[in-house]
């Protein structure tokens, strides 16, 4: 576990990305992006505010500023990750740097870990700059500090799982435009692909059980990111928020307790929520595709099936 | 050190190297000459474990590199042929985080990097950025960054190439200098007349087969085996050349510009009378002169003899 936080390829990535003027350009037009955004909704809904102020408005207002920073930084996050992710493999291939990093004994793992987890990084310093402007919500009250931390808990998993299929491209493709490129298309193609046979997964369960009165998941939801963040966003401004489930049908009912719920994986959205449950599925999907990452990259691959011997003597040492 | 047993690498159909064997000794100085696309560069980078073989077996101190390619790794310094550098990294953090990858810890790797630097030359490059050296100092600086885990053998897929004559003078010294601190070296080169002085023991390769290999020496008395010749004319060359036919002790005749390089089966003793026959028959030489058996004639006709067979 320790040597995965020393990890070389990460502190080696780090001491470059933060060099270099690309990451503060980077992080100044994500600012300024949001920054734009809050001021406009503040700029239209101020006047309201001082027209008709109240509590209940306040509130209302609060958790709208909420939800659309949430959601814009969701897709900036989006955005940038499969561009931070998508030329980390194939870019040492093309700076020809690879070779010089897989003849260390580094574990092909390690690198790929290393690279992820740089990505990581970046995205956790884009949202902990974006603090100061999150903090604007709590102006208006409805929203809690703990709220805003488990957003960007959400925020670091989607950010893992969408940094995956971008270093899963990179291990494919040679060339880092190509790779970029497949990962643009996988994911957004993915998102789009689960909402709709989601959807469709929906309807025809509803065709089929007329009478059914709980809450029916598609397990193509789990896979996307997107319904995890209305869910979450839902149950954090209780249900009233405007966002939630709605799409779904599910809206509020899915935060009264004790609701039948069917669909795969019902059983693990009961305990952990349906923005719970997304965040383990993709990230059990993750984890697998930068082991399958892993392997691709390793150069000299062999199927250990005579060293068993070796093996044992290590767990006897242990 | 090295044992390459039976090995063969084919990219589809392709044979890139094909049933080779050979053995570098502890401490010798290996050289690994052939033309473009012999099967050089493959050969080497199954020795770092960058390619699976398709068959055969590479031993590096013991370790096979498709079995233990960690241990083989920790054994080994490889420089490739081609190579980049990241941007914005300084050299000294270059070799800190090659240096890091391999597990040294953060005080021994910054006296290890300072070290090397000194000894490529480049202790007043340390804080330079890499991307901002010129190539002969990245080749150096990498040539350093294979030496960061002090290895036991080193892999150099032809160094030399890209610096100039005098950074190659300086390159020969620096492996001097590893291999009296008892470095095993495989270098591979075009340069041969380099690799001549240099080496202990060569091995030509050819189409993925190794045509001779052995020691340097040897090499050049049993493929050659007659003295080699250089004759500056300020004119009549062809009168020349047709005299020269006609000596029975000449056995090949080059031209190159103004210049003549024969091959003479006969001893040192047997060559003032081919310098008398030619002035006698008026032929204006302006220089005349006796040449050791140099590795790229070695070179150019063992490779020419594979491809008439
Ligand atoms: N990835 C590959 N796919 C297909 N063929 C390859 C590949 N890599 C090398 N080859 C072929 O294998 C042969 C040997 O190549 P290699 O690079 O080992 O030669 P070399 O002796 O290092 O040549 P050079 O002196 O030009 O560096 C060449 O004919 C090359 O075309
Ligand atoms: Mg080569």
């Amino acid at each position: 576990m320790k040597r995965w936080f020393n990890n070389p390829v990460l502190a080696g990535e780090l001491k470059i990305r933060m060099r270099s003027w690309r990451t503060v350009l980077m992080i100044m037009g994500y600012l300024a992006i949001m920054l734009a955004i809050a001021y406009l909704f503040l700029e239209t809904s101020m006047q309201t505010l001082s027209r008709y102020g109240s509590v209940n408005i306040s509130r209302d207002l609060g958790l709208q500023l909420y939800t659309i920073l949430a959601v814009i930084q969701f897709m900036l996050i989006i955005i940038l990750i499969p561009a931070q992710t998508a030329g980390s493999i194939s870019g040492e291939r093309e700076k020809q740097t690879l070779d010089l990093l897989l003849c260390t004994p580094l574990s092909s793992l390690a690198i790929v870990l290393g690279k992820m987890l740089s990505s990581m990084s970046f995205v956790l310093l884009l949202t902990i700059a974006s603090i100061p402007l999150f903090s604007l919500v709590f102006l208006f009250g409805g929203i809690a500090p703990m709220d805003i931390i488990t957003l960007f808990v959400f925020y670091l998993i989607t950010a893992f799982a969408v940094g995956s299929i971008g270093i899963f491209c990179s291990v494919l493709f040679k060339k880092t435009v190509t790779a970029t490129v497949a990962a643009y298309i996988v994911i957004f193609a993915l998102g789009i692909i689960t909402l709709l046979l989601g959807a469709y997964m929906t309807s025809e369960f509803a065709g089929k059980n007329p009478h059914f009165s709980g809450v029916y998941i598609a397990f193509p939801f789990y896979l996307n990111p997107a319904i995890g963040l209305f869910d979450l966003l839902g149950q954090q401004s209780g249900g009233t928020g405007g966002v939630g489930l709605t799409i779904l049908g599910v809206s509020s009912a899915m935060y009264n307790a004790n609701v039948a719920m069917t669909g795969g994986l019902s059983w693990m959205a009961q305990k952990l929520g349906v923005w719970g449950t997304n965040s383990v599925v993709i990230s059990v999907i993750a984890i697998i595709l930068l082991l399958i990452s892993a392997w691709v990259v390793k150069p000299v691959r062999v199927l250990k099936t005579h060293s068993s011997k070796r093996h044992s003597a290590d767990a006897s040492v242990n | 050190m090295l044992v390459v047993e039976d090995l063969v690498k084919r990219y589809d159909r392709f044979v890139a190297v094909d049933h080779l064997s050979m053995t570098v000794e502890r401490g010798h100085v290996f050289g690994f000459v052939g033309p473009n696309g012999a099967g050089k560069t493959t050969t080497m980078r199954i020795a770092a474990t960058l390619l699976a073989p398709t068959s055969g077996s590479v031993r590096v101190a013991g370790f096979d590199v498709m079995e233990e390619p960690i241990k083989v790794r920790r054994k080994i310094g490889y420089m490739p042929d081609f190579f980049g550098v990241y941007d914005n990294l300084k050299a000294m953090e270059y070799l800190d985080f090659y240096g890091a990858s391999y597990g040294i810890p953060y005080k021994e790797r910054q006296k290890t990097a300072e070290g090397l630097l000194n000894l490529v030359g480049l202790a007043n490059k340390r804080d330079n950025y890499v991307d901002s050296l010129s190539r002969g100092m990245k080749q150096r600086l990498c040539l350093a960054r294979s030496l960061m885990h002090d290895p036991e053998l080193l892999i150099l897929d032809e160094p030399a190439s890209g610096m100039d004559p005098r950074a190659r003078v300086e390159l020969k010294n620096i492996l001097k200098e590893l291999k009296n601190m008892g470095k095993t070296i495989l270098i591979s080169s075009h340069i041969l007349s380099e690799l001549s002085e240099m080496c202990d023991s060569i091995g030509i390769i050819e189409h993925g087969r190794l045509v001779v290999s052995g020691d340097v020496k040897n090499i050049m008395e049993t493929v050659s085996g007659r003295l080699t010749v250089r004759i500056k004319l300020l004119d009549d060359m062809d009168r020349a050349i047709n005299i020269l036919k006609e000596q029975p002790l000449v056995s090949d005749i080059f031209q190159e510009d103004d210049m003549l390089e024969i091959g003479y089966k006969g001893k040192d003793e047997d060559l003032w009378p081919l310098l008398k026959t030619l002035v006698a028959s008026d032929v204006p030489i302006i220089s005349f002169s006796k040449t050791d058996g140099n590795l790229e004639k070695v070179f150019m006709e063992v490779t020419q003899d594979e491809e008439m067979v």
